[in-house]
Order: C-alpha cells, then structure tokens, then sequence
C-alpha cells in the first residue's frame, strides 16, 4: 500500500525508495488510499504532462491533490491555476520582472541581504538556519521587488508560514486574521489567505493614490482587454507572488545547509573554480524539490506510458521523483555540482505554460548565497534535527539549528 | 549549417531564457514575447540546444 496523499510519507524529506520503486513499474501507479489519482514519476512522462495544458488542465479540478468545490476554486483563481489563453494574459503581466536579464539588476540588493544575514549568524556564532538566513533572504527580496515595506516582511513571512501550514492538520482559528470568509473558498483553506487579500487591498490602495516602481503599482495600473484587474484578481496575485517567491526558495536555501554540511568535497570544487557556481545552485535546487507536485486533471481520456488515463481523473506530476530518475540523471542520490545543464531538471516545472515565474531569481539568490558562504569560507555543523513541514506538497524545513564552526 | 530560429508567440511564456543565451538573436519586448532580430541565424546545433532549453517548448527552426 503506498498512499502518496499521507503527509507522514515526507517526514523526513523525500521518500527515495518509495518513488524509485514507483518510477520502476511500467505505467502510471494509481493510488493506494483515501483518494483516486494517477502519479507520475518519470522525468520524460512528466514533461509530457506539463507541456500538454489542453489534455492535462490546471484549471478544471484543482492543482494539488484534493477537489474543491467550483465556487472556492473561483474565488481563489490566479495564473497558477488557470489554463492559457486566460493564464497567458495574466502571466505576460508581470513575466518581464523576471526575466534572467531583469533579474541581474536585482544582483547588489540580493547581496547585502545574504551578507546582512551571513554577518547575523556568525556574530551569534551558530542558530536556527532558517529563521536567521533561509526565510528573510527570499521574503525580503520578492517584498522589494512587489514593494512591500521592510516593516512588513515578518508579517508576510507569518503568513505564508501558515499557508503552508493549512495544508497539513492542525488548522488556525477560523476567525484568525479578521477572516469572516468560509474557510473553504479560501487558498489552502486558511484563514491567513485572508490576511494577505486583506493586506493586498491596503497596499494596492496606497499605490493607486500613490504609484511608486514596484510590481504593485505595475499591477494596479495593468489592462487585460481593457479592464484593470479586480480587487479580487489584484489580491490572489499578491498572495500567489508572496507564497511562491518565499515558500520554495526558502525551501531550497534551507536544505542548502544540510547539502553544506553533507557533501562540503563538492562545495570545495566550486571555491576552487567559479565557473561551477551555477552548476552548484542548480544542483541544490534538483536535490531539494522544494515543491513536491502539482496536480492536473484530464480533460480527455489519453494514454501515457501504456497507462490509460479516463477524461476527469488526476495526474499528479511527482517532480520530487522525476529529478531522482535514473534514466535521465547518472547516479541520482549523488549531489554532484558538475551535472550537465541538459536534461535540465523539474524542480520549476517540466517545462510548458507553468514553468516557474522566479526561476531565474531563485537561481540567482541561491547562486549568491552560495557565493557569500564560500567567500567568507563558513563553515557549518547541524546543531541538532532538521524539522521537516508537515506536508505532502512542499519539501521545506521549518527548522534547522547549526553551529559556526 | 546556419538556421533562422522562430518564437510561437502564443506559446512562449516570456521566461527569458533565450535571450540570456542569444542576446544578440532574441529581445523580450514590452508585450513580454521573445522576438527574432531580423535576419538573425544561430548554428543548427546551437539551435537545438535554443529549442531544448527553451522551457516555453516556444522555439523551432524556421523553414529556410
């Protein structure tokens, strides 16, 4: 029985042996659970899947595992979950902000963020990783970049955190945040969902009276056919931007101290030669996953892999297992920082409409960072248990104590 | 062998890639949509690494 819904099979990071026995089986495994969905583990099946929006939709049903009624996926709608040409138009919106050649322009202020941090956690000579370095580092550079004011960063970082924390069992107070919405209708049924619209709203206000360079005010002023955005678009933007420039970096650089301290030979090929800086941020962003799935309904009766897939039923596209497939990586459980860039790895996506809006600046925050660690040559020890978030649907770390070494 | 390479303007997603690659051959415009410089050629080997890592699947080698 292996049921891929339970959060408990993540525990402890990414169920290598489960999913390497999953990739081995010819088709697609059905689940063995509570609830019916077909998962996908091959590199090559998933990119199929998410190149194909027209047979596998992200709009009918829902994007991760569970159904949801029509009118909460209604209310919750942003370009994640929407199919093109709908998701075209609202991606195009901002899309230009990200770009690889955007994002340099970002370079200097990413820095003296990671150094800020780097110099916080040597002075105290050791702490909680992600509380110190992994968690203000990307909040701090997506609320730049939207315009949120540095007083407000722990507040979104608060409630991102419970965001995430609505995917697992224990739930906030219904009523939290001022929420007086049905927990249903709302993003990953929590109320914090609320608190982000609801800060989106006071901000959004703020620059219409008074625009400044930011997303926000980009936002606000943006047209699709003529029409601005409504407040209800306006925040699931905000809310969607805020959660995915924070949750999945923070992710990444989180297991970065653990890959630091696991395999330290391979961050010393990258001291010694520069040139495999990037290689080393890839790799931290294949060995983590930091999203474990997304979910696509099909729109179709199709067959992949020999399995056939009735029109209405879930493929869960299992990215945290593709990136281990043998067929496509040599060695998979190796962290190796000299990995060709072809096959490129899933961690953003298998590539097509919903590819990874931040890849480029997660990369480079990764990217820097790593820099800034080697540079300054720190040195880390684990300082006690990684904890992991209770959840079948992000590989994060809530909290990693290390020691300066 | 020299190849023009072409952008499905409905299917590219803006990610930028290409350009980071090619600056000289692909401009993201301000409707976010990869463009091909005018005349611009690339090695047909070049070209398949452009369609492969092109995340958007938006790139294909132009019919000559």
């Amino acid at each position: 029985m292996t049921d891929l819904a339970d959060p408990g099979l993540y525990s402890a990071g990414i169920p290598h042996s489960v999913f390497a026995d999953l990739r081995s089986q010819p088709g697609l495994h059905r689940n063995e659970g509570p609830v019916d969905f077909w998962s996908v583990t091959r590199l090559a099946d998933l990119v199929e899947v998410s190149r194909d929006t027209a047979t596998y939709s992200s709009e009918v049903g829902h994007i991760q595992i569970y159904d949801i009624d029509e009118d909460a996926l209604d209310a919750r709608a942003s370009m994640i979950d929407l199919d093109p040409p709908v998701h075209t138009v609202l991606r195009r919106l901002v899309s230009s902000a990200f770009t690889p050649r955007h994002v340099q322009g970002y370079r200097q202020a990413i820095r003296d963020r990671v150094i800020a941090c780097l110099d916080r956690l040597e002075a105290a000579r050791g702490g909680d990783w992600v509380d110190l370095v992994a968690a203000p580092i990307p909040i701090g550079v997506i609320c730049d970049l939207m315009g949120v004011p540095e007083a407000d960063h722990g507040y979104m970082i608060e409630l991102s955190d419970h965001l995430v924390a609505g995917t697992s069992s224990e739930p906030l107070s219904p009523d939290a945040y001022g929420n007086t919405t049905e927990l249903r209708l709302l993003p990953f049924n929590s109320p914090a969902a609320h608190g982000i619209s609801e800060y989106a709203r006071q901000l959004g206000d703020k620059r219409r009276a008074q625009p400044a360079d930011d997303l926000i005010s980009e936002l606000i002023a943006a047209e699709v056919d003529g029409e601005r955005l409504t407040d209800e678009q306006f925040a699931n933007f905000f809310r969607l931007m805020i959660f995915a420039g924070n949750e999945t970096t923070r992710s990444a650089m989180a297991h970065l101290a653990l890959h630091l301290t696991q395999f330290p030979a391979e961050f010393d090929r990258v001291r010694h030669d520069g040139e495999l800086l990037a290689g080393a941020a890839e790799e931290v962003i294949r060995y983590s996953s930091p999203i474990l799935y997304f979910r696509r309904t099909a729109t179709r009766e199709v067959e992949l892999s020999g399995t056939t897939i009735a029109a209405g039923e879930k493929v869960v596209m299992w990215y945290a297992a593709a990136n281990f497939d043998d067929a496509t990586f040599d060695e998979p459980l190796r962290f190796d920082v000299g990995r060709p860039k072809q096959p490129a790895n899933v961690a953003f996506g298998g590539g097509g409409a919903h590819f990874c809006l931040g890849a480029s600046l997660a990369r480079l925050e990764l990217e820097i960072l790593i820099d800034e660690i080697l540079e300054r040559g720190l040195r880390l020890e684990l300082d006690g248990e990684p904890t992991y978030v209770d959840s079948n649907f992000v590989n994060g770390i809530e909290h990693l104590p290390v020691r300066v070494m | 062998m020299a190849v023009r390479v072409q952008v499905n303007a409905e299917v590219c997603m803006g990610i930028g890639q290409c350009e980071m690659l090619e600056p000289d051959v692909f401009e993201l415009d301000d409707d976010g949509i990869a463009h091909v410089a005018e005349g611009a050629t690339v090695t047909e080997e070049r070209a398949q690494e452009l369609i492969a890592r092109c995340p958007s699947g938006a790139i294909t080698i132009a019919s000559p």
